[in-house]
């Protein structure tokens, strides 16, 4: 069973498109990351799959049951945390987790400390005192303390300091190993790189490819940097080459179709110096941008 | 349920606030009353004052010299308070949650949207009896030294039940604009522009017989105070249009807010 699956899942807010024709299908199990700039869509996705906001027009199913007419009981599954995080002001932090835990069935008590612990937060604090960071840290046990099926997690490491970054991708992972299917979303390809399998790119509200991440990573994109004395850039003008700038000396350029073809052409002409490599996830982002 | 006991505990100050303006006013007014209690000069001056006057403020139908005719009076002021508590409270304790963009936290929890409404509702219901039943007990212990007329107790309980009908309405209208309206701020204005609309309307209506018709639209006027007096009843015509009034709002609310895209 798919536990995310979206057909041509559309929304437009007025005449604003919000996302256009997304077609997702999330295995279990699976760290599916969602990647795209500010505004390109991510969080309408979610909002859409929690069903805080409805569609214009096509379909979503979460642990295949209707996400706009089921979604209350979706809801039982899924731990969220928001790109933001707002809770009443005036409660404790022990009071409001509480108090979300007496929503899901079972005693979670046990878990709110021990999520707590992990991630350095202390109980007894009033909401309001709380930094940014720390208002995260409520979110994460908030979004985790009643062990969910599927996590959704929209931008989840603004305001966590890199250790605390660590120990909740730690923690993401755990939950990930027990079963749990994350749907990760994050303009921060890095952490993307880190914990996913599989990942989408959202631009301006259409999914632009869906890949597994290796060969996302592979995809024969190469980064190549020629230093030469000819500076005629146009001489490595061949089909597969795009993103070509001309800085001093060097030519630098991103090669996508048979290596063979390239490494006869540069052998033609004299160069001093060759450098071919993996682009990094976030230079063929980049790329999928221009 | 727990929906219902966290707003109630988040309304401890607000009611504890409303409970302590009313112990003032009763207390303000009851000094105001010891003057005029049996006073019969103070008749006479009510007597020479504009007919119009005297109307559109109901002096005309109440004696301010009797704890029948004072608080016939001063409960017109003490519905229209707490009729705009009701109103406020009904459309912000649903748009609050919006204003404070804490929806992606409580409409994420596994829960109806219409059992959210449903026990935010609960939660004002219960907050406006804590407040009617103090208001009750303060005014019982403010008329001990008086000797009340025959009738007041029972007038008092009329009266009682009337301001808890109209609290009823205008929660309603309250909660209809809090979930119907996507603009927190606007739907706050909305509100208290209802209110005074049909407030001046009450007043205006009392003012010519041309106007009476203006009783059927502004809910101030479904149960008069003067008329309670009169007729020791409430008007069950009028009871039947505010239980109406209630039941619509209330199912518009319901559906609308189970339709719309959350503001967030």
């Amino acid at each position: 069973m798919k536990i995310i699956e979206t057909t041509n899942l559309t929304k437009f807010y007025g005449k604003n498109k919000g996302i256009e024709d997304v077609s997702l299908s999330i295995n279990e199990g699976e760290i599916f990351g969602f990647i795209g700039p500010n505004g390109a869509g991510k969080s309408t996705t979610i909002r859409l799959l929690l069903s805080l906001i409805y569609p214009t027009s096509g379909k979503a199913t979460i642990f295949g049951k209707n996400c706009f007419k089921y979604g209350h009981e979706i809801r039982n599954d899924i731990g969220y945390l928001p790109s933001e995080v707002f809770y009443y002001d005036k409660m404790r932090v022990k009071e409001l987790l509480k108090y979300s835990a007496s929503f899901y069935k079972g005693d979670h008590s046990k878990r709110i400390i021990e999520l707590a612990d992990i991630m350095e937060l202390d109980l007894n604090r009033k909401i309001d005192e709380l930094s940014y960071g720390n208002k995260k840290k409520v979110g994460i046990v908030q979004g985790l303390l009643h062990q969910p099926k599927l996590i959704i997690l929209d931008e989840p490491t603004s305001g966590l300091d890199p250790l605390m970054q660590q120990k909740f991708f730690d923690l993401i992972l755990e939950e990930n190993k027990k079963g749990a299917t994350v749907f990760f979303s994050s303009h921060i390809l890095g952490e993307v790189q880190k914990l996913c399998n599989r990942v989408a790119i959202i631009r301006e509200g259409h999914i632009v490819k869906i890949e597994d991440i290796k060969t996302l990573r592979n995809d024969n994109y190469k980064k190549v940097s020629i230093r030469t004395s000819n500076h005629n850039q146009k001489v490595f003008a061949i089909e597969g080459i795009s993103n070509i700038e001309q800085v001093d000396g060097e030519i630098n350029f991103f090669f996508n179709g048979d290596i063979n073809v390239l490494l006869s052409l540069i052998t033609k002409h004299k160069v001093n110096d060759v450098i071919i490599e993996e682009p990094t996830l976030e230079e063929i982002f980049m790329h999928y941008y221009k | 349920m727990n929906i219902i006991l966290r707003e109630l505990r988040a309304s401890i100050k607000s009611m504890a606030i409303w409970c302590g303006v009313f112990t003032v006013l009763i207390f303000m007014y009851m000094s105001e009353f010891s003057a005029y209690a049996n006073n019969e000069e103070m008749l006479a001056v009510l007597d020479g004052m504009p007919e119009a006057m005297l109307e559109a403020f109901q002096m005309n139908s109440f004696n301010l010299t009797t704890l029948t005719g004072f608080y016939g009076i001063l409960f017109t002021y003490f519905i229209l308070m707490l009729s705009i508590h009701a109103i406020l409270k009904g459309n912000s304790i649903i748009s609050k949650e919006e204003r404070d963009r804490t929806v992606e936290f409580t409409l994420v929890l596994p829960i109806k949207r219409s059992k959210v409404v449903i026990g935010k509702l609960i939660a004002v219901i219960i907050n406006c009896i804590i407040i009617d039943v103090f208001l009750y007990g303060i005014i019982l212990f403010s008329i001990q030294s008086y000797l009340p007329e025959e009738n007041f107790m029972e007038f008092l309980l009329l009266l009682f039940a009337s301001t808890f009908i109209m609290q009823m309405l205008f929660l309603s209208l309250g909660i209809m604009f809090g979930c119907a309206m996507k603009q927190y701020k606007r739907s706050g204005y909305l509100g208290i522009s209802i209110i005074l609309i049909s407030y001046v309307l009450s007043i205006v209506s009392g003012l010519s017989k041309k106007l009476e018709f203006l009783k059927y639209i502004t809910p101030f006027k479904f149960f008069d105070t003067a008329v309670i007096k009169n007729e020791m009843a409430l008007d069950w015509k009028y009871i039947l249009i505010s239980f109406t009034i209630i039941v619509i709002c209330l199912t518009i609310g319901l559906i609308t807010y189970k339709k719309r895209d959350l503001y967030i």
